[in-house]
């Protein structure tokens, strides 16, 4: 006979082993490329050839990873300041006015993450390619901010949604005008949430790479760059520079989460933990 | 313009001036909103307006051409390696979105109901990491892991089994796209979970209903649309992507997005890979839209 006090632990064992299987399974592939960019080895593999930084020395010796290196920085930059000053101004008109074709124009800037980059970076190609701007730095921030002030509207808007309707109302009755309202009331409130949207534009930008690979024409960025070194002969480079670029991205990802409060959150009720299995 | 508000309204003599209420008020939404609407018309509306109207171009001596021919469609859409990147990659985004979904909801619960409030917005953190970075350095990793000198066939050699061919079939593709899609479904899922009402959850509870009821009665239905909205999303991920086929598989067979690469690339043929962007789109938006009727049916059940 089973007793229920034991089909309930049971339950809980699978429960946290499929946790735990998971989380293994999400930090497995970044710990593999870390382990192996300080392995001796040419080909990574088991047992480990000991530790070594003969391959960061070569990826940071390589001047075209220096370049790709440069340009992502520059481009993430231009789009972590473009997309977060292109979301605010979203995020505020939503929050504030009401117009006909809002909607629309909210969906405009919310909708371009969920094309696949595959079909938006040829797009972009064959249009900017079409109005003489392809093959520039510049150009792939332009279209890196197109994808990115998505989520840099989404973290903006959801702080306003924390803001008293009120309190810019006061401050224009208070002789303030709207634009010292924005100035003096809105912006300092929405400091952090874009702080938040600046880290994380630069991380969406720092991480792409089909957009970058087809409107960059001969400006790679460092994931274009490892992308056509993947796609040549085995590199052990490739750690050591994956090693970079997910230290960077992880700096950026934490940076704008200690900025958000965005948690999951109950609803009303008391938070029930520990209750009956 | 200011908001309605309950408050009762200022008269008229406490007002600074009108002119700061009504000061030019269309001028703010304008100057503020007119950058963005330019910004998204030019660097997204247009190139896939664009995308859709080149495949109605030529190509002539590798030069694209404006013109309207219907030529490009009815070579895509009536040929064979269209039909096989169509089907394989349906089914293998189907068989992504069925397993991302299987995995991702009891790990939601688990997270959502099992975890301390602290350990959870701590599992939150943690999760919102990969989805922000280096899918393709990830793909890669796994590349190394289970390549046929790789480290899982590595420790099965050290334990006295024979190596395996983990690299280059549907296993080790769905690894790769369950990497991409994994992290998002739990997270959509995690905080439907836990802005579930938790008195309905007593309710059942007290009413005598047994854990499992109370998931399959009150929690899934509760988190419907959230469960619609993992799928669709795990779906388009896996439908649109791009280097998991490519590492995984080595593109064998291609999907539509390693179809449409490809031929861009060979002779410049981007009046046909418009066609099988264009078509990869009006997939995801019919998926989309299913998905949408597929919520909705059910709340109008529950209403009526």
């Amino acid at each position: 006979m089973i007793s229920p006090r034991f089909v309930r632990r049971l339950s809980r064992l699978l429960q946290y082993g499929l946790l735990s299987l998971f989380f293994a399974f999400v930090a497995m592939p970044m710990a593999v490329i870390v382990v192996f960019s300080f392995d001796a080895n040419r080909f990574p593999s088991i047992p480990w050839g000991g530790f070594s930084l003969v391959w960061h020395e070569a990826a940071w010796a390589d001047p075209m990873i220096r370049e790709a290196f440069v340009n992502s920085i520059w481009v993430g930059l231009g789009t972590a300041v473009l997309s977060t000053a292109i979301g605010f101004a979203a995020a505020y008109i939503d929050f504030r006015h009401r117009f006909f074709g809002k909607r629309l124009f909210v969906f405009a800037v919310a909708i371009p993450p969920a094309v696949p980059t595959t079909i938006l970076g040829m797009a972009m190609l064959a249009f900017v390619s079409r109005i003489g701007l392809s093959g520039r730095l510049e150009t792939i921030v332009a279209c890196h901010v197109a994808v990115a002030s998505s989520f840099a509207m989404a973290l903006i808007r959801l702080r306003l949604g924390e803001f008293g309707r009120d309190l810019e109302p006061a401050a224009w009755n208070l002789g303030a005008s709207p634009w010292a309202g924005l100035r003096f009331v809105v912006l300092p409130f929405c400091r952090p949430a874009l702080i938040a949207a600046f880290f994380l534009s630069a991380a969406v930008s720092f991480d792409e790479y089909m957009i970058a690979w087809f409107v960059g024409g001969v400006h790679e960025t460092l994931p274009v760059r490892i992308l056509n070194q993947l796609q040549g002969q085995v590199n052990p480079k490739i750690n050591a520079i994956g090693a970079g670029v997910l230290a960077v991205s992880l700096v950026l990802v934490f940076l704008a989460r200690r900025f958000t409060n965005l948690r999951p959150e109950p609803m009303h009720g008391p938070d029930l933990r520990g209750d009956s299995a | 313009m200011p908001p309605a508000s309950p408050k009762p309204p200022i008269p008229d003599a406490f007002r600074p001036s009108a002119s700061i209420y009504s000061g030019s008020p269309a001028a703010m939404p304008v100057a503020l909103g007119l950058p963005v609407l330019a910004w998204q018309a030019v660097f997204f509306l247009a190139p896939l307006v664009f995308l859709v109207v080149i495949t109605f171009w030529q190509v002539r001596s590798f030069r694209l051409e404006p013109a309207f021919v219907l030529d490009n469609w009815t070579r895509i859409l009536w040929s064979t390696p269209f039909h096989r990147a169509l089907g394989h990659t349906l089914q293998v985004a189907a068989t992504t979105t069925v397993l991302a979904l299987l995995l991702a909801l009891p790990l939601a619960y688990t997270i959502a109901f099992r975890l301390s409030v602290r350990v959870r917005d701590l599992a939150v953190s943690l999760l919102a990491v990969p989805v922000f970075s280096s899918y393709m350095l990830r793909i890669y990793a796994w590349q190394v892991v289970l390549g046929a000198d790789g480290i899982a066939n590595a420790v099965l050699g050290a334990v006295g089994l024979p190596k395996l061919q983990l690299l280059g079939g549907a296993f080790s593709l769905q690894v790769g796209l369950l990497t991409l899609t994994l992290p998002v479904a739990v997270l959509i899922l995690v905080f439907a979970m836990v802005g579930v009402d938790r008195t309905l959850i007593e309710a059942a509870e007290n009413l005598g209903c047994r854990r499992a009821q109370v998931i399959t009665r009150v929690l899934i239905p509760s988190i419907r649309p959230a469960i619609v909205l993992a799928g669709t999303t795990t779906f388009l991920l896996a439908f649109g992507d791009y280097v998991g086929p490519l590492f995984m598989t080595g593109s064998k067979p291609p999907t539509l997005s390693i179809l449409l690469v490809d031929t861009v690339k060979s002779g410049s043929q981007w009046p046909r890979a418009s066609v099988v962007g264009v078509s990869m789109l009006a997939i995801l938006v019919l998926v989309f839209a299913l998905g949408r009727l597929a919520g909705s049916v059910r709340i109008r059940r529950r209403a009526s």
